[in-house]
Formats: structure tokens, sequence, C-alpha cells
């Protein structure tokens, strides 16, 4: 007998070349749309945050500065989730079986954490400002934030646009973030076209839901076909992992840029009203609504993400796996069913594994085509079943 | 009407206690809404009215007219038995009570006002009663009531905390103005005796007459089965408290002069509280009581109630409600008016969700999920996932129990300690800070709370790692651990770019700071953080110092005597990976959540020290520059201390496989190779799940004249030895293909899914980006 294993690590080019690398992450971020979507936005907000730091030393102005340091500290949100879409899309080695999926699951939960220290922070400011107003000099602030507020409004529209397909007004992303990206919350409009979107169909789909969202920006989905319905958001267990599905990214990338967005509106309204009416405690009560409003909407990432990093029985499942104990436990010669895991890989992805106690002349072979078959029925991807024969 | 109560009675009975016909029921609901709107305005008018007339008095003439109009209704002498001499006793027992009790619920409405009499005092029994069991026994009635309690608890502190009303400062001015009678006045020193503020001690009071209230209903309600009619008992009551409060207002009106101009001005206000708050408030609610169920009229009630009192607290006061009230009564003096602050506001929210909680019907079902069926046919239900995990608790009892638990073990004994140790410290800086009116401590001291929510989190999952795994969280929460290190790790993160950031932009722009007691402060937290230090670094020495080296040898060494004939290369694996990995920390002795409470103890160590050093080198050079060089050194060395952490903690959360076990499990997985009857193996994953726990999956392709049995034991046996010790292993005969095609996913598939795990293995290299 050969030993025929073959050792990864002695197979590694030694000279580590790092144009080779750069442009292959290059390529393999502009293969994919998501990734393609999040490096552009990363790059604009980047120049914009570098403008503002250049602009800011230039000028000297030291509120341009921390802003702009804001701005970097956005980005990292940008680059977690790009650095996961990429990660997400690595072939699976042998310390990592599974793969690399779990790190879009990772993201979300990340963007969510950051969102929610972000949240924290513009509180207690807002309530320190709420004590104690400070003199805001607002005749800088209007035309920064303005522009912050545009760019957001691009990765909105972009994220939007990219990931979906569907085109809801600009202005109101924030009351459907949930909807755009959970598709599990309840809007039947929603989910769906994460298999379409990301399966290299581009845009085959028109909002055709009759919503009656109006398309003010001119993107034309004129003539493309239709090809999910409401009632397709539940069965479709059948794209493979790894192909980019990356609803947690998309929604902690969209969360923080909505954040953003909303920072930035509040900013402009508070403005407005300190220069209009002299209202100071403006400023203070618009940070603290909208450090509550982003604490809000990130609630639910947190909670699913966790409890897919906990590897908690999916909530989808959570009614048909007592149905498919039972059924299994039915079957012929099955006495008792052991220690039943079902978690979730990544997105759609179920796992599961049990123990099956059978009697001593029960048909094995037939119980676990059975049992597998149960159980794909329930939209449990891989399982694993032990059969342990009970003693005489 | 009597048809229409026989089909009510009919159709409730059908249908069972809680689905009545809604149009039916909408009637006493509408009629609720108006008698309650009726009742809060009778209780603004009488706060108005309270001004001007004594206590007693008003009381006394509240009785007589509402006796006198049961007198006419009820007819209690004429109809129903004979009230005995015993009876009479009792009434009169009654009837006393109840005045107390009403004179204590208006006293403090004098004290604090209309609208937070009506929040205060008017919850009904049924809320009360529930909230009083969820606090002071054991059979609340489940998370729920919990909150319900939780809530009321927080609006009762909102209401004596966070309501800052003028009003009570001008009260204080002349403290002796209008309390004129003994008891008020007694009552009155007595409030300030305990150094609260006027209408603080009118919550209070107002608490206590609400339980009191309540103790007093329930008492009395077999009293009213004895008299005939809880009407009956009402109307025979307020006679007799009419008939007790008489000889004191008569002393009163002769010994004092009265400060009402003309009585006969008062009769339509009179009328009306006597109409809204005594009369149409029982009657309807007796009604309703009798309609809907108890604890729906007291929701409705109570929500209806509070929402009016609001609506007429905002519009009371309001010029356009001054004019109307003009026409009828012109002397009103409106300096002194309660004022519409935010905590009413957020206590009234909070009011209203807790009492729609607290009075809604307890569910006494079982929620245990049916599992299955035993093999005589019996259902089997599991009642011990989320039935037991959620069973309520008091809160003393809670409290007592966790406190069991967190000094149970070492982990969360250390963190509570140092929490204790670190909050006792807040608290002094913040009343210290307080009292010498310093922003600076005081922010100071705001920052230290919030450190201490990553020992509170670390503490919390500590607990919550011991939790039994449940139905839904089937491996346990054992993960929680290495979540929350991986939290406190990114939250170091960000504290540390923003420190970064600030000292960066302080860098650029000096400011002048005043060092006096910065220096102090700082001393006095490095004291604490370095008490922290020592406590958790013991439990943890290789968890953080890199000299694991000696730590790893150690136990490969371990394994190699547990393999036996495989010691020998082992042994030399083992060395090799020890040096190779010499920096990153592993063993079972490590803790994730430990590690990310070290980190943040440590990373405040270290920010004390900075700001000790960098406030020699200002006051002994006069080097500005050196508190942002500080910070930033200070802010590197946390970002660097903190990506080992993170880095295990996100390998450990992407199912890498353990790397300390890594070797292991490869040799256990040649050794399966070489088992006999073993063609081949796909899918081996393994994955650490907690600190304790490694969790592993494998399919074993076997030839078909094998046991299946023998080889599960025995490559449990391998992997156990491995360190897997939560493993399934699905063992496949060739035949297994074949029942495989006779499944949806069909032969040519699952031919393809071996395909391309056996070829990923060999281009790997090539396309992938490494």
């Amino acid at each position: 007998m050969l030993p025929l294993s073959i050792k990864d690590d002695e197979y590694k080019p030694a000279k580590f070349n790092l144009l080779i690398k750069l442009s292959g992450w290059f390529r393999s971020i502009l293969s994919d749309k998501t990734s393609r979507n999040l490096f552009f936005f990363l790059c604009l907000n980047l120049s914009f945050a570098f403008v503002e730091l250049l602009y800011g030393i230039w000028s000297n102005s030291l509120g341009l500065i921390s802003d702009s340091f804001h701005m970097f500290f956005d980005c990292t949100a940008l680059l977690a989730g790009l650095a996961a879409s990429v990660i997400s899309r690595w072939r699976s080695n042998d310390s990592f079986s599974y793969g690399y999926v779990r790190a879009e699951v990772l993201a979300g939960f990340v963007n969510g954490l950051f969102l929610i220290f972000t949240a924290f922070f513009i509180f207690s400011e807002g309530v320190e400002r709420a004590l104690e107003p400070p003199d805001v000099h607002h005749e800088r602030l209007l035309p920064v934030s303005i522009a912050g507020l545009l760019v957001n409004l691009v990765g909105i529209f972009v994220f939007q646009h990219g990931g979906h397909g569907h085109s809801h007004g600009g202005d109101d992303g924030h009351g459907h973030s949930h909807s755009l990206f959970n598709g599990s919350i309840g809007h039947g409009h929603s989910h769906g076209g994460h298999g379409h979107s990301h399966g290299g169909h581009g845009h085959s789909h028109v909002d055709k839901h009759g919503h009656g969202h109006d398309h003010g920006h001119g993107h034309g989905h004129g003539g493309h076909g239709h090809s999910h319905e409401d009632s397709h958001c539940h069965d479709d267990h059948s794209h493979t992992p790894g192909k980019g599905s990356s609803k947690q990214i998309l929604q902690g990338v969209f969360l923080h840029i909505v954040a953003d967005t909303l920072g930035s509106i509040g900013v402009i309204i508070s403005a407005l009203l300190m220069q209009k009416y002299d209202l100071m405690i403006a400023d203070p009560i618009c940070s603290m609504l909208i450090a509550l409003l982003i604490g809000v909407s990130v609630v639910p990432l947190l909670r699913e993400s966790i409890g897919i990093l906990m590897q908690r029985t999916p909530p989808t499942l959570d009614h048909t796996l007592p149905d498919c104990y039972q059924r299994v436990q039915q079957l012929q010669g099955v006495y008792n069913l052991q220690e039943p895991h079902f978690w979730t890989l990544c997105t759609d992805v179920y796992i599961g594994t049990l123990k099956l106690l059978v009697a001593p002349d029960a048909d094995s072979r037939w119980i676990l085509s059975q049992t597998h078959n149960i159980f794909t029925q329930a939209g449990v991807r891989q399982l694993y079943v032990q059969i342990d024969v009970a003693a005489m | 009407m009597d048809d229409k109560y026989s089909s009510n009675v009919i159709s409730g009975g059908k249908l069972g206690r809680v689905e009545v016909p809604n149009a039916r029921l909408t009637r006493y609901i509408v009629l609720l809404l108006f008698t309650k709107l009726f009742k809060a305005l009778g209780i603004f008018e009488s706060y108005d009215l309270l001004k001007v007339v004594h206590i007693v008095q008003f009381l006394f003439i509240l009785k007589l007219g509402c006796a006198i109009v049961l007198l006419f209704f009820q007819k209690p002498f004429t109809s129903g038995k004979i009230v005995s001499r015993r009876q009479w006793i009792k009434i009169l027992k009654h009837a006393v009570i109840s005045c107390i009790i009403s004179l204590l619920g208006f006293f403090g409405l004098t004290l604090c006002g209309p609208l937070r009499t009506l929040l205060l005092f008017e919850h009904s029994d049924v809320v009360v009663i529930s909230l009083l069991s969820v606090l002071f026994t054991n059979s609340g009635g489940g998370p729920s009531k919990t909150r319900g309690a939780a809530f009321f608890i927080i609006a009762v502190i909102c209401l004596l905390l966070f309501d800052n009303d003028d009003l009570m400062a001008k009260m204080a001015e002349h403290p002796e103005g209008h309390h004129d009678s003994a008891l008020t006045h007694a009552l009155y020193t007595g409030i300030s005796f305990l150094g609260v503020a006027d209408h603080k001690g009118g919550v209070v009071l107002l608490v206590l007459a609400l339980c009191l209230k309540v103790a007093f209903h329930t008492h009395s309600r077999k009293l009213s089965v004895e008299i005939g009619g809880a009407k009956r008992l009402y109307a025979l009551s307020n006679l007799v408290s009419s008939v007790v409060l008489l000889p004191w207002v008569i002393v009163l009106s002769v010994t004092t002069e009265s400060k009402v101009e003309s009585w006969s001005g008062l009769i339509l206000p009179f009328a009306m509280i006597v109409f809204s708050v005594m009369i149409l408030d029982f009657y309807v609610e007796s009604i309703c009581t009798a309609k809907l169920e108890a604890p729906r009229c007291a929701r409705y009630g109570s929500i209806f109630l509070f929402l009016s009192g609001l609506l007429l607290a905002n519009f009371w006061t309001h010029p356009l409600t001054d004019q109307l009230r003009a026409m009828s009564k012109p002397g009103q003096q409106a300096s002194t008016e309660h004022v519409l602050s935010g905590g009413v506001l957020v206590s009234a929210c909070f009011f209203i969700m807790s009492d729609s909680i607290l009075s809604s019907p307890s569910k006494k079902g079982q929620k245990g999920t049916l599992v299955g069926y035993s093999p005589e046919g019996i259902p089997l239900y599991n009642l011990m996932g989320d039935a037991l995990q959620h069973s309520s608790q008091s809160l003393p009892r809670f409290i007592k129990d966790s406190l069991k638990q967190i000094l149970e073990e070492y982990d969360s004994r250390q963190i509570f300690y140092f929490l204790c140790l670190n909050l006792a410290f807040t608290f002094v800086e913040l009343f210290y800070g307080v009292w010498t009116n310093s922003l600076g401590l005081i922010s100071d001291g705001f920052h230290m709370l919030f450190d201490c929510s990553a020992l509170v989190l670390g503490l919390f999952a500590a607990l919550m790692t011991r939790w039994k795994a449940t139905r839904i969280y089937s491996y346990g929460y054992g993960r929680v651990e290495i979540l929350s290190g991986f939290i406190n790790g990114l939250f170091l993160m960000v504290i540390a770019f923003f420190v970064f950031v600030e000292s960066i932009s302080r860098l650029i722009d000096p400011p002048n700071i005043n060092t006096v007691m910065l220096a102090a402060m700082s001393v006095g937290g490095l004291l604490v953080n370095l008490v922290g230090i020592c406590a958790f670094s013991h439990a943890h020495s290789h968890g953080t110092s890199k000299s694991s080296c000696s730590g790893h040898e150690h136990g490969h060494s371990h394994h190699g005597h547990a393999h036996g004939e495989h010691g020998h290369s082992h042994g030399g694996h083992g060395h090799s990976h020890g040096h190779g990995h010499s920096q990153s920390p592993g063993g079972r002795g490590m803790n994730a959540n430990m590690r990310g409470v070290f980190l943040h103890v440590l990373a405040d160590t270290l920010g004390s020290v900075g700001v000790i050093i960098s406030t020699v080198l200002i006051s002994q050079f006069g080097w500005l520059i050196a508190d942002p060089i500080c910070s930033l050194f200070i802010a590197t060395l946390i970002f660097l201390s903190v990506i080992p952490l993170l880095k295990d903690a996100c390998e450990v959360l992407l199912l890498r496989i353990p790397p300390e076990h890594e070797k292991d499990l490869n040799f256990a997985l040649e050794k399966i190779q070489k088992v006999e009857g073993v063609l081949s193996y796909r899918d081996p994953h393994f994955w650490r799940h907690s600190a304790n726990t490694i969790a592993g999956t494998i399919h074993l392709q076997i030839m078909s004249d094998v046991v299946e049995q023998r080889i599960i034991q025995q490559v449990t046996a391998v992997l156990k030895d491995a360190g897997v010790n939560n493993l399934t292993v699905q063992v496949e005969k060739e035949a297994y293909f074949q029942h495989m095609s006779g499944l949806s996913t069909g032969f040519q598939e699952v031919l393809a899914m071996t395909q391309q795990m056996e070829s990923m293995k060999y281009y790997k290299d090539g396309t992938c980006i490494m």
C-alpha cells in the first residue's frame, strides 16, 4: 500500500509574488457582483475621506480632520464586507473543512457590532450635548454633510439595485432595510432575488409586484423578464454554498450605509434648524434619535448572526424538525433517536447530525437512506447519520 | 335587556372564555372609555377644588353626596336582608378604613398633582396583585409578568427621580402656607423629615395608599357577600363614613375660617366630582367587570384613564380651557400648576405597558414539544427545553440563585469581585465628582462605567456558558464565551482606534491639560486595575505569556503516551509544531472570554500608566507633546495585543480544525484509512464548539461484508484519542449509492459530488487565491 496523500504546504510557490497576488485579488473582487459593488463604493468613500482629510489639513480645520477619520472608520465596515465576500469564496482546505463561507456571517456580525458601538457613542455624545449644548459652527458643517449624504445615497442606491434589483425610493431606504435583505422577516417581495442576481443573471427581474414604488432614478428595468414570485422566497434551497449569496454581508453593509445617511440627514436638518430658528437643542435630539434608530435596526441582524455563530437550530426548521424526528422514529426497526444537532453553516445551508439506535435485525442501509430522504425534504443539505445497533 | 343578556351568556359559553363577540363588547369598552375620561376630569377638577377646600371637608362632601345619591338608587334599607349588629360594626370598620385610604389618596393628590395621582393610584387590583405576586412569591407567571413588574418599577423610579417639577421649589418657600390641619401637617413634617422633596413624598405616599387600597378591596369582598352585594355595601359604607367624618368637619369649620367665598359656586363642581369619580365609575366598573373579564376590563380601564389623564394634563392649563373655566369659577389662582415633564411622560408610557402586560391573563399551559411516540404509542413530550428553562422565578430568589451560580466557579467569581471593585471605585469617583462639581471626574467616572460593561459582558458569558443544552441550542451555550471574547476584542479595537485618532489630532494641536486631579485619579485606577491583572493573570498565565512552548510540549507528550506505538513520530511532530507556532497560545486552560476580559483590564492599566507618565513629563518638563505620544503608543499596544485573541476567536467561529489538534487529527485520519474494512472516508469535518467540546463528523465507505458496528467503535475510539468528543460517523456501504439514486438528489449528482470532493483536493493550489 503506497501513501497517496498530498501535502499542500510543500507545493506552495516558494517565491511570494505580490503583483500576481494583487491581481488575483483584484480579479476575484471584480468577478462577483457583490464584491465589485462593495469595492467601487469603498473606493468612492475612501477618496471622499482623503479629499476631506487633505482639505482639512490644508485649511487646518480640526473638525474636518476628525470627520475624515470618522469616514475612515466607516470604511472599515465596507472593508470587512469586501474581505468577507472575497474570503467566503475561498475553497475549503484541510484546516477549514467547511470552507470559508462563515466569513459572511462573521462580517455581518462585526458590522452589526460596529454599528451598535457607533450608536452608543453617538447617543452618549448626544446626551452630553443635550446637557450642555456647545457652539456648533454650522457654516462648514452643511456642505460637508451634504456631500456625505450624496456619497451615501449612491451607496444605498447601488446596493439596493445591485443586490436585488428592487428599487425603492432612496429616501425611505431605512424603512425598507429589513425587507430588502432579510426576507425571512416577512415582506414577501424582498427575498428570492439572491440566487438570481448573484448567479450571473444580472438584472433579470423587474419590480412587478405592484407595490407602487416609483422608479424616479431612471434605471431602465424595462424589457427584462420577471422571474420570481412572492411565494418563491421559501424554496430556494437549491443554490450551492460559496456562490456569494451573502445575505449577512449585504445586510450589514447596507445598514451601515443607511446609518451614515441618516446621520448626514440628521446633521443637515439640525444645521438648518439651528440656522433658521436658532434651536440649539435640535442637534443632540437629532443625534439621539438617529442613534436609537440605528440601534433598533441592527438588532435583528445581530440576533440572527449570533444565532448562526452559536450553532443554533435554524429558526426555519424549528417547526419541521419535530415532525421529521417523529417520522424517523416510526421507521421499521428504529428504536430511538439521539443527539440531534442541526445548525446553519451559512445562509440557507443547514447541516445536521444525529444518531439512531436500531434493532439488531434492522436493515440499516434502508434506514439510512430513508432518514436522508426525510431530512432532505425538510431542507437539510448535509446530514450525518450514525447508526448504532442496540445491544441484544 | 333580558334576552340580550342571555344570548350573550350562551354565545360566551359556547365559544369559551376569551372569544366573546366583539361587537357586543365594543359597547362596554366605549362606555368604559367615557367613564374613565369623566373620572380623569373629576380628579383634575378635585385637584383645583382642594386648593380652596380643606381636604376633610372635601372628602365629607363627596361621601355625603355619594351616599345620598346611592340611597335613592340602591335603597339599602328597604331592600335586601336586615343588617345585623355585628355587620354594622364591620361596616363601620370598613368605612373608617376607606376614609383613611381616600384621605391618603387625596392628600397625595394635593402633593403630586392630578396626573401623577392618576398614574400611581388608579391601578386596578388585578394589576397590583399580579405585580406583588411576581415580586414576592415564587409563582409569578412567566417572564412576561416579570417584564411587566420591571416596567412598573422603572415607571415609579422615573417618577421619583427624573421628574423635575419646578413647582416644588415654589412650594418649599411657604411650607406652612396651606397646611392647616393637624393631619396634613404631621404628614408633611414626616415627609420633609425624610429629606425628600414634597411631591416625591407624595409619590411614596400614593404607592403605599395603592397597596393599602388593594388589600382593603380584597378583604372587603367577603363582607360584601355577607351584606348582600358590593353596591349595597358601598352605599352603606359611604353613609357611615360621612357620619364618621361629620364631627371632625364640624370642629374644623368652627376652629378655622374657610377660604371659600361662596359655597354656592362650588355646588356644580362638587356634583360633577361626586357623579364622575364616585358613582359613575363604580357602576360602570362593576358592569364591565361582569361583562368582560376582570383583567381585560382592568387593562382597558387603566389605559384609557392614563391616556385621558395625559390629554387633560396637556390641556388643563391651556389658555383656552382657562377661559372656559373662568365662566364657572372666577377666582382661580393659576400659579401653582404641576408641569408636564419628560419624566412623567416616560413613566406614563411605562405604566401603560406594565398594566397591559400585568393584566393579561397568564397562560398556564405546558409548552413541551412533541418529540415522538413511545413504542407503546403514547405521545412523548419534551419538557426539558424551553419550558423548564424559562420557568418563572421571583425576583429575590432569582438574584440569590444567580449570585450562587456566579460564586460557584472560579472564573465568574473572579470577574464578579473585580466588577464590584471597579463599580465601587467608579461610584466613589462619580460622587466625588458631583460633590466637587468637577466635570473631568464625572466624565472619567462615566468612562469607567462604560469599561465595566465589558466586565458585565464577560460575567454574563461565564454564566451563560454553563447553561444546559436546549432543543434550540443543541450543542449548548459554550460558544458564548468565544463570542464574548470576540466582542470584547472588537470593542478594544474600536477603543484603540478612537484613542489613536484622538491622539493624532492632539499631536497636531496639543491642548492644555490641568494635571492636578488627573494624576490622583489615574493612580487610583491603576491600583484597581493592578488588582485585576493579578487576579486574572493568575488563572491564565500561559494564555498570555508568550512562552507557551513548554505547555505545548507537555500536552503533546501526553498524547504520545496515549497513542502507544505511534509515540515516536508523534512526539517529533509535537516538537516541530510547538516551535512553529510558539506564539499562538493554545491548550485547554485557555478561555477566550477570560482572555478578553484580561485584555480589557490590561488596556485600562496601560491607559493609567500612560496618563501617569505623561502627567509626570508634563509637570516636570512641560512637554505637552508627551500626552499624545503616550496615547499613540498605548493604542498601538492594545491593538497588537488584541490581534491574537481576535484571530483565535475568528478561527473558532469559522469552524476551523482546532490548530492544537490538527496533527493528531491527521494521524487519526491516516489510522482510520488503515482500519480493516474501510475503503475510504470523505467529508471529515472537525471543529471546536467551545473550550471543551470538539465536534466532528465523517463519512466512511466500507466493504459490504464488514460489521458496521465494530468499525464505528474503532473509528470513534481513534478520534476520541485525537480529542474529538462529539462525533458522528456515517457508515456507507456500496449499496448506499444505489439507495441514494432513489432519492430526489439522484445518483449522478451524488457521484458528481464525490468526484468534486476528490478533485478539489488536487487543484486547490492552482486556482485558489491564498
